[in-house]
């Protein structure tokens, strides 16, 4: 089995201190580590989330192995730049919409989005509208993502499309909503660019609005 | 003795834990307790007759709730219990809970496994949004039923044409309107008196919901609210103030409980086990005099799946077997009203419960997801089911074989489930009647639910 493939099989079982160690040899080995991390641990993320989407995998799997991809990552970080790409697919600010204190299914979409490359700037439960645009010109984020499980809750999500375009900045931002009550038609009559109904469906459509945006259709 | 007051005042010095932390916790200790008591999920024991099997889920249960406690969230502190405390609210807890007043006064009582006293029937949409001018129909649908003993609410999508936030004064406002609808429904349905088991279920925030219990709007002094955990096996202060404040209104309470199966835990084995100690939080922490679970599918929101009517099966087994408290079921359909497959999957919901020692929460239908997609029909179909399978005196045997039937009818469908119609589309909204179709596919649905042995002619 050559290097990339025991990163995968590290990865799917969710062995932390194997896929540190494969980090390691990755650099000691002068495998390129942009390589590494496609071919190997996010190619393993892969498997992992398809295994979870079907219910072969729990959460407490999927858990550990995005903790073990989290361990190899801190080995291999410092030496990306190195290699020319310290980028990501792109940064995605997360939260649960203000008045809701829901949190599994946002969890799960910040695991699958983490482990597909995007930099996630979680900011937990009962988040105002506000915050989370404060944050996304903070950290210069290309998608905001909003979870809600409450009726009551996303009425909020309107609002915050509302506050985007009032504050001239709309444009800058892809919008991505989900959640219990939420509704693909729903996200999109209320002015968001995405809706993911799990979290394998929310990978794919930040990727599409990375794709999007950086095709220059903003 | 342990009041509701040490678990406030622990709430505020037990040890300190990261929350992702807790949530591991679950998972580990859960999964540790599978082996330890091995606990094994049988597809084809979909309701299992082993009554070891279901004292060894109890006993874990409660070995999980003392090892991790409860999560509050506000604090980031675990409130930690001895045995005896459980031991001790376990022996003084309600063993019956009285809703309504006058002729429509019920009572829900314990049931025990294969216990012929029919099942209590709490009927609700489960805050199933519907357009504000449909809304008293929705809800009449439910409380008319007459097998059911108390009812409860949709959501209305606005309240004087506005929309409903969380923390606005229109929360406020929707609570109270909320409150008069639903009574003003029960008028409608000729059962004035009829029990509502949960008041507001249109506001988050404490105040709006407590704004609302009031006399005046059409509260009776015995209808109830419910408290909410949130997954897996924690609470927060919002919740706890409902409760201080129903310790001195006297209005029933109940906890609402809905364990997510692929989730913190782990898989159906696990999950069975939180489910079973979310009961003894809701015991210690809400003072909860009966007990709504819910456990889901975390991919499927519904729990007509074979692992999740095992869960249920088990797990209710193993509460009714050890303990006199007043177990509630809540079944969550994939597929929307009127069509065969949701009478399917609430029967088979309904039969595992019902069998396992469980009384009823009737019903969410359509993953509880979408808008419009509920009527009392569904309410009557599970009321008419569970009470065929008491009244019948069936055994966990025989229900199983019924069960096992009806998911090979479904089980391959979940995924793609039909929406089905919407409530103005299978309801006569004028009389408030089921339409000519529904009663048919009904009828259709029950000769097929007659060979597989249940007789309807005892209801």
């Amino acid at each position: 089995m050559n290097l990339l493939e025991q990163i995968v099989q590290a990865t799917i079982k969710g062995d932390e201190e194997q896929c540190v160690a494969l980090a390691q040899q990755v650099l000691d080995e002068g495998v390129d580590p942009v390589e590494a991390i496609n071919e190997g641990f996010t190619k393993g993320m892969v498997i992992v989330g398809e295994k979870f989407a079907r219910m072969e995998y729990y959460l407490p799997d999927l858990m550990r192995s995005a903790q073990a991809v989290n361990g190899a990552m801190e080995v291999l970080k410092p030496h990306l730049l190195e290699h020319g790409d310290g980028g990501t697919q792109g940064t995605v600010v997360l939260g649960t919409i203000q008045g809701d204190l829901h949190d599994v299914g946002k969890n799960i979409v910040k695991i699958m989005l983490q482990a597909s490359g995007f930099a996630v700037h979680d900011l937990g439960v009962d988040v105002h509208i506000r915050r989370f645009i404060e944050e996304a010109e903070k950290v210069d984020a290309d998608i905001i993502a909003a979870s809600a499980i409450l009726t009551t809750t996303m009425a909020y999500m309107p609002d915050m499309v509302k506050l985007l375009t009032e504050m001239g900045i709309r444009d800058k931002y892809r919008i991505m909503l989900g959640g219990g009550p939420v509704t693909s038609d729903w996200a999109t009559e209320v002015g968001a660019d995405g809706y993911g109904e799990n979290a394998t469906e929310a990978v794919e459509v930040a990727k599409r609005l990375m794709q999007e945006k950086r095709g220059g259709k903003q | 003795m342990i009041t509701f007051w040490d678990v406030v005042g622990r709430s505020e010095t037990g040890p300190f834990m990261k929350e992702q932390d807790f949530d591991w916790q679950v998972g580990l200790e859960a999964g540790k307790l599978v082996e330890k008591y091995d606990i094994r999920y049988d597809p084809e024991q979909v309701v299992p007759a082993d009554d070891d099997l279901a004292d060894r889920v109890y006993q874990a249960g409660l070995d999980l709730f003392l090892e991790l406690g409860i999560y509050c969230r506000d604090t980031n502190r675990l409130i930690k219990f001895t045995r005896d405390e459980v031991e001790w609210a376990l022996k003084y807890a309600p063993t019956s809970v009285t809703y309504g007043q006058g002729r429509d006064q019920a009572v829900m009582v314990y049931r025990g496994v294969e216990d012929s006293t029919p099942p209590f029937c709490l009927c609700t949409p489960v805050g199933t949004s519907v357009a504000e001018e449909r809304f008293v129909q929705m809800v009449q649908s439910y409380a008319q039923e007459p097998l059911a003993d108390t009812f409860s609410s949709a959501f209305s999508q606005t309240v004087h044409g506005r929309p409903i936030k969380s923390g606005t004064p229109q929360e406020v406002e929707a609570a109270i309107w909320n409150v008069l609808k639903l009574r003003e429904a029960a008028r409608a349905a000729g059962r004035p008196q009829i029990g509502i088991h949960n008041l507001v279920s249109n506001a988050e925030r404490t105040d709006a919901t407590l704004a609302a219990v009031q006399a005046d709007f059409g509260a009776l002094p015995n209808d109830g609210l419910a408290v909410a955990a949130t997954a897996e096996l924690k609470i927060d202060y919002e919740r706890l103030k409902k409760v201080a404040f129903m310790r001195h209104s006297g209005h029933n309470k109940y906890g609402l409980y809905g364990a997510l199966m692929g989730g913190y835990a782990g898989g159906p084995e696990a999950t069975a086990i939180v489910h079973v100690a979310y009961h003894f939080l809701g015991l210690l922490a809400f003072e909860a005099q009966h007990h709504c679970g819910f456990p889901l599918h975390l991919m499927q929101s519904c729990n007509s799946t074979r692992n999740l009517l095992w869960l249920i099966s088990v797990g209710t087994q193993a509460l009714s077997r050890n303990t006199r408290l007043l177990v509630n079921i809540s079944p969550f359909t994939a597929a929307g009203p009127c069509t065969e497959m949701v009478v399917d999957e609430i029967v088979a919901i309904v039969a595992a419960s019902t069998v396992s020692g469980a009384d009823l929460d009737l019903l969410a239908v359509a993953r509880n997801k979408h808008p419009e997609r509920s009527s009392g029909m569904e309410a009557r179909i599970g009321a008419e089911a569970g009470h065929v399978i008491a009244w019948q005196g069936m055994t966990r045997e025989q229900v199983n074989e019924i069960v096992k039937q009806l998911l090979a009818d479904y089980e391959d469908k979940i995924e793609q489930a039909p929406l089905g119609k919407r409530f103005d589309e299978c309801y006569d909204l004028e009389r408030v009647q089921p339409t000519q179709e529904y009663l048919d596919l009904y009828e259709r649905s029950k000769e097929k639910l007659t060979r597989l042995g249940l007789d309807y002619s005892l209801v």
